[in-house]
């Protein structure tokens, strides 16, 4: 059943990618309704999947590696899910959809192998934690979905060329707006998530190098996002950028740090 | 019956033709009114516009199109048929259909004409019955579904259009935008009054001419200034609209980058309509600035018009699909006389047999009269059950007009037609 679902979810998430990328090939609009049900259709899938993984082995898929990614995946689609309906606009499904299948189809691929859960609060502390940084991820992934959106159609406008991107991406303002609006949402679940490792850590004498590495550059990426919009007014073009090379960093930071796991026997996440 | 539309449009007609037949909505009433007393003529509506006039008229028995040619000759002084078209019955209503959706526009997918057509059917519902009034509901129908369903009425297909299209694409809404105008000239305030349609604020307007400043500054409730004074406004302004009629560059990228440092991160859209250009070239290359000229904003109609008419094989897809959905209305409608007719011929054939039947059959009681009665009437009811729902059911399938055609062959029925039976009756919610 789990298999099953994650495999619809992923046909979901990719056949509304390419459907938002049909202006591209035909110069009509991208029909909204049907990329909105087909993602919807694909965040059910992934939810049925997961709770069917939960109800076999007695827990939440917020530890092992598979089961983590496929949350993260599921989070990251919900979000996306959610920004469409807002802004009755599907044009991010054109990158934020590839970025919610390519987590489910690696813990597809990883297997569903279950971490070690903790048991009474500390289990429910930890679960907090994890809930929270995926969901500071994948609005720091929103924001910089965003933001390379923002830097392609601004290279298209300034360039004067006048094709699909032109016709069919929303207007820089809004998607500058949609990063605004989700690196402060990020940088909220990751302070959050950030701020209950710290707590947990100290009550339960726990401590990782690499997590605190990873989770601190993550938090450091989008709180500068965040702070420099808020305080600084800073806003479209150098947002942008920051916003999706900073979190191209992260991604590759979290794959470094996997890579030296797997080398060296350690524990990442 | 016979639909038949009469007009000269852009097509065919010169200018001066069009203006001469050219109707204002007052004359509407009165040129139905002299078609209709000229022609057999059931149902009329009259479309005109600036680039076409057709009259649309469901005709009778004898032929409506010589008395409209005349009539457009009248105020024409001339014959209109040699720069004019006649489309009839399922060309008729493709035509109209077209014409909804702005497929035989002059800029092809213009969306006006839809509101044209409306208030064309309107003003001539004096004239316009079951068949015509159908035809232009359908017509408005079809004209969304066509704008819905491809990309006809996208995009630019002015200068003016495409200068709010690029204005939209780096603000979103224009909303409470502030624009700055340099030069007051006629392209300048064609391109401000679409801005300002879609609510951006004109705020400084200045020109060589100051009185010309100053009366296009009143027209927006802008403030009017000299050139000198123009430049420490750029940092507040959104939109700078440049059409002077200057032979040199007069926004140097000296000048905007003093504008610039006191605006922070907010983008800047100049849209230089001026020839020769008004803006400096390296003024594109400054961060947050789009620099767009003539050519650019040329550029995106030509791409918009290029792609509208790449959609109108797709749009003739749909006219083909609602012309058939809208003759087979019609040829039902053409069943309800003859079932009619039938019925009622039946009928009188029923109570004369009966008379005849109850003159040899003597002396009756009421019970016994009675149920011969009802006897001839079951009787006959079963017979042309059948016949009727047939005829009904080929009519609105689309077979209608030659299965009715059969019926009135065989029954006889032109024959014994009743002038009363040639009135279209207005369609029941069953036969729709």
């Amino acid at each position: 059943m789990t298999a099953i679902a994650h495999f619809v979810a992923i046909s979901c998430y990719v056949g509304a990618a390419a459907l938002a990328a049909t202006p591209f090939a035909r110069p009509v609009g991208a029909p909204v309704r049907g990329v909105v049900a087909l993602l919807a259709a694909g965040v059910l899938a992934h939810l049925a999947g997961l709770i069917a993984y939960a109800r076999v082995v007695g827990q939440l898929p917020l530890t092992g590696l598979g089961p983590s990614l496929s949350f993260a995946g599921l989070v990251l689609a919900a979000t996306l899910l959610v920004v469409e309906l807002i802004a009755r606009d599907v044009s991010l499904t054109l990158v934020t959809a590839p970025l919610a299948a390519v987590p489910t189809i690696c813990a597809n691929l990883i297997g569903f192998a279950p971490g070690v859960e903790m048991p009474g609060a500390r289990g429910a502390w930890l679960f907090a934690h994890i809930a929270l940084s995926f969901v500071g991820i994948a609005a720091f992934g929103t924001a910089a979905a965003a933001g390379c959106m923002y830097l392609v159609e601004r290279r298209e406008l300034k360039s004067r060329r006048f094709g699909a991107i032109f016709r069919f991406f929303p207007p820089l303002a809004t998607l500058d707006r949609v990063n605004h609006i989700a690196a402060i949402a990020g940088w909220l679940g990751l302070t959050l998530g950030v701020v209950l490792a710290v707590t947990y850590s100290v009550a339960y004498r726990e401590l990782s190098v690499p997590k605190v590495i990873w989770a601190m550059g993550a938090w450091l990426a989008v709180s500068g996002i965040a702070l420099r919009r808020i305080v600084g007014g800073w806003q479209a073009r150098s947002a942008a950028i920051y916003s999706s090379d900073s979190f191209a960093a992260v991604v590759a930071m979290y794959v470094a740090f996997r890579v030296a796991e797997t080398n060296g026997g350690g524990r990442f996440l | 019956m016979a639909l038949i539309v009469v007009g000269v449009s852009h097509h065919g007609a010169p200018l001066d033709v069009r203006e001469r037949l050219a109707y204002q909505s007052s004359e509407v009433t009165g040129l139905l009114d002299r078609v209709r007393a000229m022609a057999d003529v059931r149902e009329a509506v009259l479309l005109s516009t600036c680039n076409r006039t057709e009259l649309y008229v469901v005709e009778g028995e004898q032929a409506a199109a010589p008395a409209v040619w005349s009539l457009y000759g009248e105020r024409l002084g001339g014959d209109a048929s040699g720069v004019g078209y006649v489309r009839r019955d399922r060309d008729a209503v493709a035509h109209l259909f077209r014409v909804v959706a702005g497929m035989d526009s002059m800029v092809v997918g213009e969306a006006q004409i839809h509101g044209q057509v409306r208030d064309a059917w309107e003003a001539s519902r004096s004239a316009s019955g079951a068949v015509l009034n159908r035809l232009f509901q359908t017509a408005l129908l079809v004209g969304g579904r066509v704008r819905s369903e491809t990309s006809l009425g996208h995009g630019a297909t002015s200068v003016s259009s495409a200068a709010v299209q690029l204005a939209k694409k780096i603000f979103g809404s224009l909303v409470a935008k502030r624009a700055m105008v340099l030069g007051a000239g006629e392209m300048a305030e064609l391109a401000l009054a679409s801005l300002q349609a879609e609510g951006v604020r004109a705020a400084v307007v200045a020109n060589r001419t100051f009185e010309r400043a100053q009366a296009l500054a009143a027209l927006y409730g802008a403030t009017a200034v000299h050139y000198e004074e123009a430049w420490t406004a750029l940092a507040d302004v959104d939109v700078l609209l440049c059409s002077t009629a200057s032979p040199h560059v007069i926004v140097t990228a000296d000048r905007v980058r003093d504008g610039l440092a006191r605006r922070g991160d907010r983008p800047l859209c100049i849209l230089d309509i001026a020839l020769p250009r008004d803006v400096d070239r390296a003024v594109a290359d400054m961060d947050n600035v789009f620099l767009y000229d003539i050519d650019d904003l040329r550029a995106v109609v030509s791409a918009s018009v290029e792609r509208r008419h790449r959609e109108l094989p797709a749009a003739e897809q749909v006219i083909g699909e609602e012309v058939e959905k809208y003759w087979q209305w019609v040829a039902g409608l053409a069943a309800v006389p003859v079932v009619t007719q039938f019925r009622d011929e039946m009928n009188r054939v029923r109570e004369r047999e009966l008379a005849a039947a109850l003159r040899r059959l003597g002396e009756l009681t009421p019970e016994q009269r009675a149920a011969v009665e009802h006897f001839s009437q079951s009787l006959m009811n079963k017979f042309l059950h059948e016949p009727t729902v047939r005829l009904r059911a080929a009519a609105a399938n689309g077979r209608g007009l030659g299965v009715v055609d059969a019926a009135r062959y065989l029954f006889a029925l032109d024959e014994r037609r009743a002038p009363a039976d040639e009135t279209i009756t207005p369609p029941t919610e069953d036969q729709r």
